[in-house]
């Protein structure tokens, strides 16, 4: 029998809390979104997220650049040819920071955190892993996260299902 | 040059929403890349504030820590 471990689990929602807020920074954005938090996911060492990803046959590397490519597909959508965001981060000298402190985040992100961390929950003993995360994300029907697993040609249904097979294989 | 007549028409508001995300994504990089050029001209926060419409401790609050370059000496 599995006995929980907490300081597992703090450890790892630390790490995926610092990795999301770490890839907003990287993309000039101070706070968190779900499409951070699943980066950070991805980047897990239980490595579920990205297999949940692979199990479609998509590559997990991709969902940097479809992030910004959904964004730039909706500023085309209104004829505005998309600057690159190297360009203006560039200009705007000094690198974004979240700063110290209470952790914060997007609505979005906490919506996802809360789910995945409520899945988890849902498993005995209690562990949280990255396609907790996925699972949550692939709930979302709307947003930039659901905008870029568009991009990837990734049905949202799908992928949860692939999340769910990752954890039952991690069950047994 | 924006063509009016592109933007999303409200039947599409998936698209519409993306836009506006797009959108001030797009304005906030803009508006730091164009603070930091302003101090790094010599702007003092006063007049970073009045060209954007805030209060000077707001522009402060909100850039001051986003920019390594210090603007000249403002008079209190």
């Amino acid at each position: 029998m599995r006995l929980p471990n907490p300081v597992r689990e703090i450890r790892t929602i630390n790490r995926l809390l610092t990795g999301a807020e770490a890839e907003a920074n990287k993309a000039g954005e101070i706070m968190p979104g779900a499409e951070h938090l699943l980066l950070s996911a991805l980047a897990l060492p239980d490595g579920s997220a990205r297999r949940a990803f692979e199990r479609l046959g998509a590559d997990p590397d991709e969902l940097r650049s479809a992030i910004a490519s959904q964004y730039a597909d909706a500023l085309r959508a209104i004829g505005i040819e998309p600057v690159s965001d190297d360009a203006l981060n560039a200009a705007a000298g000094a690198g974004v920071t979240s700063g110290k402190g209470v952790f914060r985040s997007t609505a979005s992100a906490q919506t996802v955190f809360r789910a995945a961390v409520d899945l988890a929950k849902t498993e005995r003993p209690s562990r949280l892993v990255g396609a907790h995360v996925v699972a949550a994300v692939a709930r979302m029907e709307h947003g930039t996260a659901a905008r870029a697993l568009r991009v990837m040609r990734i049905d949202r249904h799908a992928l949860a299902a692939a999340a769910a097979q990752e954890l039952d294989a991690g069950r047994t | 040059m924006v063509n009016l007549n592109e933007i999303p028409p409200p039947d599409d508001p998936a698209e519409a929403l993306a836009a506006v995300i797009a959108l001030r994504r797009l304005a906030d990089r803009l508006e730091r890349a164009a603070v930091a050029q302003a101090i790094r001209d010599g702007w003092t926060w006063q007049q970073v504030a009045e060209a954007l419409g805030v209060t000077r401790q707001a522009a402060h609050k909100h850039h001051a820590q986003r920019t390594t370059d210090h603007p000249r000496k403002e008079t209190p």
